[in-house]
């Protein structure tokens, strides 16, 4: 599209102006990613060298014309068809079918939570294995259970490692304001 | 303005890449750059390659403004005209709307028997889908990549940056021009230098494992640069040679051009698992073929591995929002699949096998000139054979998403075992990250020619000709019998020039000249001057012709001016043709003509 003719159909055309300057104004939430560090993203092993410097558009972030969370929710819907799978009642069907669909939902959506948040577990032991503490440890990273310890310096059992993501780097919508609520469209297949 | 980065770009078939590293910082690695693109309708992320496709939007679409992408709206930037989306969602959209996508473009570019400037992609496209020519489309493609740099180092713009792109080692002298005519036209520098893919993808390995590679080689080994990417196969051998005590490596010899990759072994799989489906009944719309297109990628693995359950269950999820109601189910044998894809990709064979010309296969309808024999190994032995297979191959360096499996890697190392059982092949220690080898090496080799360190010699990969009717009485109706003049020998290196000993051959003045033009990778010894009156179809594959218009200039009075051929190679790798007037010392450069006769062009 030539500029005249972007110009022109920003003139004559609201809604395509509308989407035109949300966009403007969203550019600068362009995703590129966080400190580019994706050395996290591959198997250990792997060498893989950092970017030398990752520039980020300077301009200050706008309001945001959708939640970051309907975008999430779409891109699982769009790869791994995980709002389908909740929504469909399941009670009619065997466990062989449900895990049939779940095979690839878990592929798909694994794959996600993957590449957007590099999920990786918060503690390095393996679970089961002692944990020395001196002193009470920082209720944020780690939750206590049991009885209270007795003194300064205990010893606990890492039951579950946690869950940690190492990086955020969500997809940026361009859309307008009064379609964000649309986390997948209706599909018409025309048959001739 | 002097450049501050190397960027090595790697413009591949079905995915690009961008590396890039300061030239001032010494110890900075070579760094992938992030990529926003569309991956859905208004929905814009960074990835580490932009695939190389492309879509082209409905007026609705344009109109609504759904692909336009934030460089699109800058008033100074170089911008492409927002009717096509290139990337993850042009990928995406090839299944449910193949009339409008793209898709090989790069393949395209080396397909002599069209005219690569005319507007004939999508291929046999309905009326009113527009069309582009795959020259536009790779430009396209590296305008994005452009796009992408100059948005995020707005203070080091690419055209001012040393940049190095990559082609196919068996891209010919017209392909290789196409390119850096998509990559001026994008914004490239003019001082872009081409490397070959195979060479980059040593240059790869170089920088992964620095000087230690003198001492993983010896003066006389044979490295074969194996690189199976999604559409295309390319195949080039280096040796280790000793040019004054020192250690180096020169470039032998590389393959022709073959139309085999992962995609057909993936596209072949899901053909044989949907006949499956359709055996029980299930016809699988556009969406679900393209799940079990990426289902069939993934059970690849386990279903080559030798020591798999014996049946696999694949299954493909429902179209509507019915997702587990909707689900369909097939058991794949094992077996059956993994002979079809080890039987018709990587056989067995004998190092003295040739590929098989047999029926044409399932893609021909695409338009492209896929090869009928689908068996790399095959093609390999081919390729060996024509460049002294009695001399072990030693090393392999692999290169090509499809290595990136374990099983076909392995399957093609036994197969090497068994053609040099002396001497095993090994593989080149070094990273495995082989989606992004190609521009990492294209980024290392910019470094190295910029601050010194081992190259890669070689020169030209093919030998040219020229065409020349010869003289005699004409039959009617038969046409002149055709000489070949080699114009260009094999290895003729870059910032070289030589004068061609012939005859003189006289042009008709004001009138353009134009010349049939040939290449060869297998013709190795003959040299500038060296006449041909015959050769086998192997030999010689004819390219675009070469054309001149001699200008009409007052002083000349003959009809005719008698020239001999003077062709170029630049410091760029560019190559040039002139024709000299040795008397007046004028020159004129020939360029690749047009095809007038391209079939399927639409005007």
């Amino acid at each position: 599209m030539g500029r005249l003719a972007l110009a022109w159909r920003i003139l004559t055309n609201g809604e395509f102006a509308q989407s035109i300057s949300e966009f403007v104004s969203s550019r600068s939430r362009l995703p590129v990613s966080a400190g580019g560090r994706e050395s996290s993203a591959v198997p250990e092993g792997v060498s893989v060298s950092e970017p030398v410097a990752v520039r980020v558009p300077k301009a200050a972030a706008p309001k945001p014309v959708r939640s970051d969370a309907l975008t999430l929710l779409a891109t699982l819907q769009r790869e791994g068809r995980l709002i389908d799978f909740l929504k469909e009642p399941i009670d009619g069907y065997s466990d062989a079918q449900i895990g049939a669909a779940v095979r690839d939902i878990h592929r798909d959506c694994g794959g996600v939570l993957e590449r957007q948040f590099a999920i990786r577990p918060l503690r390095s032991e393996a679970e089961g294995t002692s944990i020395p503490f001196d002193g009470a440890p920082d209720p944020v990273q780690i939750k206590l259970l049991g009885k209270s310890p007795s003194g300064a310096t205990f010893t606990g059992h890492l039951v579950h490692h946690g869950w940690q993501s190492t990086k955020c780097e969500l997809p940026q919508w361009t859309g307008a304001a009064e379609t964000s609520h649309i986390l997948t469209p209706a599909e018409v297949e025309l048959r001739s | 303005m002097t450049a501050q980065y190397v960027i090595g770009i790697d413009l591949g078939t079905t995915n690009s890449v961008v590396s890039y590293r300061l030239l001032s910082d010494e110890s900075a690695p070579c760094g992938i750059l992030s990529i926003p693109q569309f991956v859905a309708p208004q929905t814009i992320e960074s990835r580490r390659s932009l695939p190389s496709f492309m879509y082209l939007m409905t007026e609705a679409e344009s109109a609504r403004g759904v692909y336009v992408l934030p460089w699109q709206l800058d008033s100074d930037a170089k911008v492409s005209p927002a009717c096509c989306v290139t990337g993850v969602a042009a990928r995406q959209l090839t299944a449910e709307h193949p009339e409008r996508t793209i898709v090989a473009a790069k393949s395209w570019l080396c397909h002599t028997r069209v005219d690569r400037h005319q507007p004939i992609l999508p291929w046999k496209a309905p009326e009113g889908v527009p069309q582009v020519s795959p020259v536009t489309a790779s430009q396209r493609y590296l305008e994005h990549l452009a796009a992408a740099w100059n948005s995020q180092f707005s203070d080091a713009p690419l055209s001012e940056q040393n940049v190095i792109l990559t082609v196919p080692a068996s891209f010919d002298a017209s392909a290789r021009e196409l390119t850096r005519e998509a990559a001026l036209l994008a914004g490239l520098p003019e001082s872009l230098v081409l490397l070959e893919e195979p060479q980059a993808a040593t240059y790869a390995w170089l920088d992964a494992v620095g000087d230690r590679w003198r001492k993983q080689v010896h003066v006389g080994d044979r490295l074969l640069v194996v690189d199976v990417g999604g559409g295309t196969t390319d195949l080039t051998l280096v040796e280790v040679t000793d040019e004054h005590g020192e250690l180096s490596l020169r470039r032998v010899a590389v393959g022709n051009h073959l139309l085999i990759g992962g995609d057909n072994m993936d596209l072949s799989l899901a053909w044989y698992v949907a006949q499956r489906f359709s055996e029980k009944g299930v016809q699988l719309d556009p969406w679900q073929s393209v799940s079990l297109w990426h289902t069939c990628r993934q059970a690849k693995e386990s279903l080559l591995s030798p020591d798999g359950p014996e049946t696999h269950t694949i299954s493909v999820p429902g179209r509507s929002s019915r997702l587990i109601g909707g689900m369909v189910s097939v058991e794949i044998n094992r077996h059956e699949a993994a002979s079809l894809l080890c039987d018709g990709f990587l056989p067995d064979c004998s190092l003295t096998d040739k590929p098989r010309r047999q029926r044409a296969s399932g893609f021909q309808e695409l338009g492209l000139p896929y090869e009928s024999d689908t068996a790399v190994t095959r093609h390999l032995a081919a390729f060996l054979q024509q460049n002294g297979a009695d001399r072990p191959v030693t090393h392999v360096v692999f290169n090509g998403g499809v290595f990136k499996s374990d099983v076909l890697r392995q399957k093609l190392l036994d197969q090497l075992q068994v053609w040099y059982p002396d001497t095993p092949p090994k593989v080149v220690e070094g990273s495995m990250d082989l989606d992004f080898a190609v521009a990492r090496g294209a980024c290392f080799y910019g470094w190295t020619k910029a601050h010194g360190g081992v190259r890669i010699r070689g020169g030209t990969a093919r030998s040219y000709y020229v065409g020349i009717e010869t003289a005699g009485l004409a039959i009617p109706g038969a046409p002149r019998p055709l000489r070949a003049l080699c114009v260009v020998p094999q290895g003729m290196e870059e910032g070289t020039e030589v004068d061609v000993p012939s005859e003189p051959i006289g042009l008709v003045v004001g009138e353009p000249a134009r010349f049939r033009f040939f290449s060869s990778a297998v013709r190795r010894d003959d040299l500038a001057g060296t006449r041909l009156d015959r050769w086998s179809a192997d030999e010689l594959v004819e390219t675009d012709s070469m054309e001149a218009t001699l200008p009409l200039e007052d002083a000349d009075t003959e009809e005719y001016v008698p020239v001999t051929f003077r062709p170029r190679i630049t410091e760029l790798g560019v190559f040039e043709l002139w024709c000299v007037h040795e008397e007046s010392g004028r020159q004129w450069k020939l360029e690749f003509s047009v095809r007038e006769d391209a079939d399927g062009a639409r005007n």
